[in-house]
């Protein structure tokens, strides 16, 4: 176990790497930089920003070195002194500006995690012990439901019917008096009551892959040897089949939750935009399009260790549950 | 240096007045607001409850000992207010550092109908008769808000340490300050007057000093910002930036004092200031901030109540206009941003006035077009500069626009067809620039474009050098989504007038790439500033030149006009001159002269500069902008009757917003 655990560790160090550079130059290549478009926002308030003053932003800032002086003057403060560099458009250390995000985006996405879990493995269960019975449609079909309305659009549709018919303040995590307000309980109990908006829009479209993994692999359980010995020996229908067919049924489950994961962090940007969330997508979206680069680079790194790192809790949470992976090479 | 007030008082009459296209000749504008407070209150002045309770306590001084000796004396617009209450705002995340939201103090002031130039931080000013130079009164006793003296020091040191400073990032003094290029002298003549002076007589001083650029001026307290000046304080700064990580000055000063324009300004909550509200805390990466009551703050209404009436100002972000829309029309916003205000939401605003408490203001814009399409006249392409130059070419392209379906469609009927020109409201319009060639006709579109690119046998218009011609047209669909909307119309018409075009969309930030293209055939973008006195300021874009920022556009005549008034110039890289024709080269040396003249003159030079504009047709317009507003919550009162959009005339801001307040 701790050679396998070891050899998965390292595995990640190049993996970083290749993300760190990938994220700056999706950034630095495109033509134009934060200069170009601070004059363009400019002209769009009516203002001419002159030419000199132009460059003279470009050399202050250093953004009319090579690129990959750039990057290396980035990384190395990454690594080093944990200085992800600065963020122009906010004129403050983009670590400032991200980890409040950041710690927003991991609470909203392990709720939405949560939110599947709670109800889709009850469903799968049900769907699949009463398979082909009318709840079992009905449940498949909600779930295909939210499988293929899309995010955005299902949370318009969630906001104005918080809007129009319980008058709710929509747009945003919080409410506004609890927005810039220090941690309290108050403001968590704020936080949670808006919270479920987003987690219910989040969820949906996971809950119905969640619903067809279970369902499938316990189908191909419930009818294994074990289970009829175990039956025959008197074992009661509901403890028998959380003990021993549920559990098997998990274990591609848990190594398809990174996936999940995945996909909660990336596809909540055009939620949280469409809802006004304070966390990482809006934000992120907005220094690509400022093309503010070390924030942005900063953001896309940190997202990509989020799903490196749950990569590697799910292997090593598979690993733990079935021996056999551990002592494989690879 | 001359001080006669008659040259004033005549100066006055026909430089200062902004929208108003009936100000009479001769008539004499005085400064309307600069009355003498000291008679007027007497009896002393009164001032907000929480003030009261903080003098009472001894933590701040007298009421009269924080207003300077003559304050000004606001009239609101409807009646006297009372204190209290909260006013929010929704900000959409990019422009922080607008002085539309944050403040608008400047030493001389648009008045609320922008009609006139009027005091504000200045009490009244001297303008030499030959108007070369421009002498500003102070209002002695007045403070920034942390109680320290505001003086001349304080101009002097913004013009020596901020505007010339070549180790901060300004780019140096702004062409607003400018004159035909030259810098004006600024002199301190005692602690309460201050000099600008000229070489050539400048004519539009005080209208570029009412601007957005003017609030610079008074953004610098002396006493505070000496600690960040790297030649003052050595030390001291050397140890602040390097507790920020900083290597370089020019970007630690820009992210903690700010140039023009930079959220920064607004960002240090210890900096003192002369605007209404003051920040308590830093602004940037913030979802809410909000501004209080400067205890120090110089206007009074008329019934000697020190203003602001409103306690707070409160700024929520909102990273999407759709939920800003929502908060407007359930009435959580104290009156409505602009990028929501627009036409099309007009119904939605209108249908939850009810529901949401609120009504609706009128904002009349000052963009005199909806979108204006500029053709590269100096494309690289020989064939194609022929063509783009030729004014059959683009009277033809215009005719064959069908406006009125546009207006009709797209505005909702409001607005009419409209060239780029100065708008009715304005001294300076002149109808045949405005309306020439806006009527739908592709008979007489044809009939124009015949004569420069002759119908094909296959029914494909050819270039003069006998290949079909076609061409494509840049547009931002970000900026102005209305103008996709628009250009889609257009294009099935221009198809009908035998014109092959590609319309290229762009978001925002690939816009700025496309349009610098040097072989770029046209861009559309948006017309600005034409209400009132404005198009004097703005000479350049009614001739579609944007300065480097039309590269491959105009730049040839752009860089034979660098030349003319400087045969030593460097031009920028990429610019080799062209020649322009007889009239543009009048009207080149028309938006160099007209600067530097005053009254009569001006009026006439700008009557010629608007005529020879209409003999080229230069650029093409679609309809002048109409029918935005504001959503106000009823409970919030002595807002204008109508409110003014725009730039130069940075609206709403000079709606006074110190006078609104909320009736319970």
């Amino acid at each position: 176990m701790g050679s396998f655990m070891l050899r998965r560790i390292i595995y990640v160090i190049p993996a970083l790497i290749a993300v760190s550079l990938i994220s700056f130059l999706v950034i630095a290549i495109p033509p134009g930089d934060f200069i170009t478009r601070t004059a363009e926002l400019r002209a769009a308030q009516g203002d001419i920003m002159p030419l000199a003053e132009q460059e003279a932003m470009r050399r202050a800032y250093g953004l009319d070195l090579p690129i990959m002086v750039q990057y290396w003057n980035w990384i190395s403060g990454v690594v080093l002194r944990g200085d992800f560099g600065y963020s122009f458009s906010f004129n403050l250390p983009v670590k400032d500006v991200i980890w409040p995000r950041l710690g927003l985006t991991v609470v909203l996405s392990v709720a939405s995690l949560l939110f599947i879990w709670v109800v889709a493995i009850p469903i799968g269960i049900y769907s699949a012990v009463r398979r082909y019975s009318a709840g079992d449609y009905m449940a498949t079909f909600l779930g295909f439901l939210g499988l293929a309305i899309p995010n955005f659009l299902l949370a318009l549709a969630v906001m104005y019917v918080a809007f129009a018919w319980f008058g709710m303040n929509v747009g945003g995590l919080f409410s506004p008096e609890f927005l810039e307000a220090p941690w309290s309980w108050a403001r968590v109990l704020d936080l949670l009551n808006h919270l479920w908006l987003p987690m219910i829009v989040l969820g949906t479209a996971g809950t119905a892959s969640v619903i067809r993994i279970i369902r499938a692999n316990l189908m191909d359980e419930l009818h294994k040897p074990y289970v009829t010995a175990a039956r025959a020996k008197g074992k009661g229908e509901f403890g028998l089949l959380m003990k021993y067919p549920v559990r098997h049924a998990l274990n591609p489950f848990v190594s398809g939750q990174n996936d999940i994961f995945v996909e909660i962090v990336s596809g909540g940007t055009i939620v949280a935009i469409v809802m006004g969330l304070q966390t990482t997508g809006p934000l992120l979206l907005d220094s690509l399009r400022t093309q503010d680069m070390y924030m942005a680079a900063s953001f896309i790194l940190m997202l990509s260790v989020l799903v490196v790192v749950g990569t590697l809790l799910s292997d090593l949470l598979l690993a733990w549950l079935d021996p056999r992976i551990r002592y494989q090479q690879g | 240096m001359q001080k006669d007030r008659f040259g004033v008082t005549r100066l006055l009459a026909t430089t200062s007045v902004l929208l108003s296209a009936t100000a009479l000749p001769g008539a004499i504008v005085l400064p309307a607001q600069a009355q003498d407070a000291a008679n007027v209150c007497a009896s002393g002045y009164t001032e907000a409850p929480q003030l009261k309770a903080m003098v009472d306590a001894g933590t701040l001084p007298p009421v009269a000992e924080r207003l300077p000796l003559e304050p000004l004396v606001v009239e609101p617009a409807e009646e006297i207010g009372v204190y209290g209450g909260q006013f929010i705002d929704s900000w959409g995340g990019g422009n922080v550092a607008d002085i539309r939201q944050f403040g608008y103090e400047p030493l001389v002031r648009w008045s609320v109908d922008g009609s006139e130039v009027v005091p504000s931080i200045a009490k009244s000013w001297d303008i030499s008769e030959d108007a070369r130079s421009y002498t500003f009164h102070l209002r002695e006793g007045m403070k920034w808000s942390d109680g320290q003296p505001f003086t001349a020091d304080d101009i002097i040191f913004w013009w020596e340490r901020v505007e010339n400073n070549p180790k901060v990032m300004t780019g140096g003094p702004r062409g607003e300050l400018k004159n035909n290029g030259a810098v004006p002298t600024v002199t301190k003549v005692d602690d309460y007057t201050v000099t600008f002076a000229y070489e050539e007589p400048n004519g539009l001083f005080l209208q570029n000093m009412a601007g957005p650029y003017g609030q610079r001026v008074v953004m610098f307290p002396k006493h505070y910002m000496e600690q960040f000046d790297i030649d003052l304080n050595p030390d001291g700064v050397a140890d602040m930036m390097q507790a920020a990580g900083a290597t370089d000055y020019a970007a630690w000063w820009k992210g903690n004092v700010g140039s023009y324009g930079d959220a920064a300004q607004f960002n240090d909550p210890k900096r003192p200031s002369l605007l209404a509200w003051i920040g308590q805390d830093s602004i940037l990466g913030k979802e809410r901030v909000t501004f209080v009551r400067n205890p120090y703050y110089f206007k009074v209404d008329p019934s000697c109540q020190q203003l602001p009436y409103i306690d707070e100002r409160v700024w929520t972000a909102a990273a999407d206009p759709e939920v800003t829309l929502l908060q407007s029309i359930q009435g959580q916003i104290s009156m409505s941003p602009r990028n929501v205000s627009t036409p099309q939401n007009r119904a939605v605003f209108f249908d939850s006035q009810e529901a949401g408490d609120y009504h609706l203001v009128p904002a009349t814009s000052c963009d005199y077009n909806t979108a204006v399409l500029g053709f590269s006249v100096n494309h690289p392409d020989p064939v194609k500069a022929e063509v783009f130059g030729s004014k059959d070419f683009r009277a033809g392209v215009s005719l064959a626009i069908n406006r009125q379906e546009i207006i009709d469609t797209i505005y909702l009927g409001q607005g009419e067809p409209f060239q780029p020109a100065p708008l009715p409201n304005s001294p300076f319009y002149n109808e045949k620039l405005a309306k020439e060639f806006t009527e739908f006709d592709l008979a007489a579109a044809a009939e124009h474009l015949d004569k420069i690119i002759p119908m094909g046998a296959d029914g494909v218009r050819v270039g003069p050098d006998g290949k079909p011609f076609k061409f494509s047209v840049e547009i931002n669909a970000d900026f102005k989504p209305d103008t996709v909307d628009a250009f889609q119309l257009i294009e099935r018409t221009w198809k009908q007038a035998g014109l092959d075009v590609t319309i290229n969309y762009h978001s925002d930030e690939l816009f700025g790439n496309a349009r610098a293209k040097p072989d770029a055939d046209a861009a559309v973008w948006v017309g600005e500033n034409g209400c009132g006195q404005l198009p004097l300021l703005n000479l350049g874009r009614f001739m579609n030149d944007y300065g480097y920022w039309s590269l491959g556009n105009w730049s040839g005549w752009a860089a034979w006009d660098m030349l003319r008034l400087n045969p030593d110039a460097e031009l920028p890289e990429g610019w080799s001159p062209v020649e322009p024709p007889a009239n543009v080269q009048r009207l080149y040396e028309l938006r160099s002269t007209i600067p530097t003249t005053v009254g009569e003159e001006q009026a006439t030079l700008m009557g010629e500069f608007t005529d020879l504009l209409a003999e080229e047709f230069l650029t093409i317009g679609i309809a002048n902008p109409a029918g935005y507003y504001r959503s106000v919550k009823n409970d919030l009162h002595n807002v204008p009757a109508e409110l003014i959009e725009g730039w130069l005339y940075p609206g709403p801001a000079p709606a006074n917003f110190a006078t609104f307040f909320f009736k319970p």
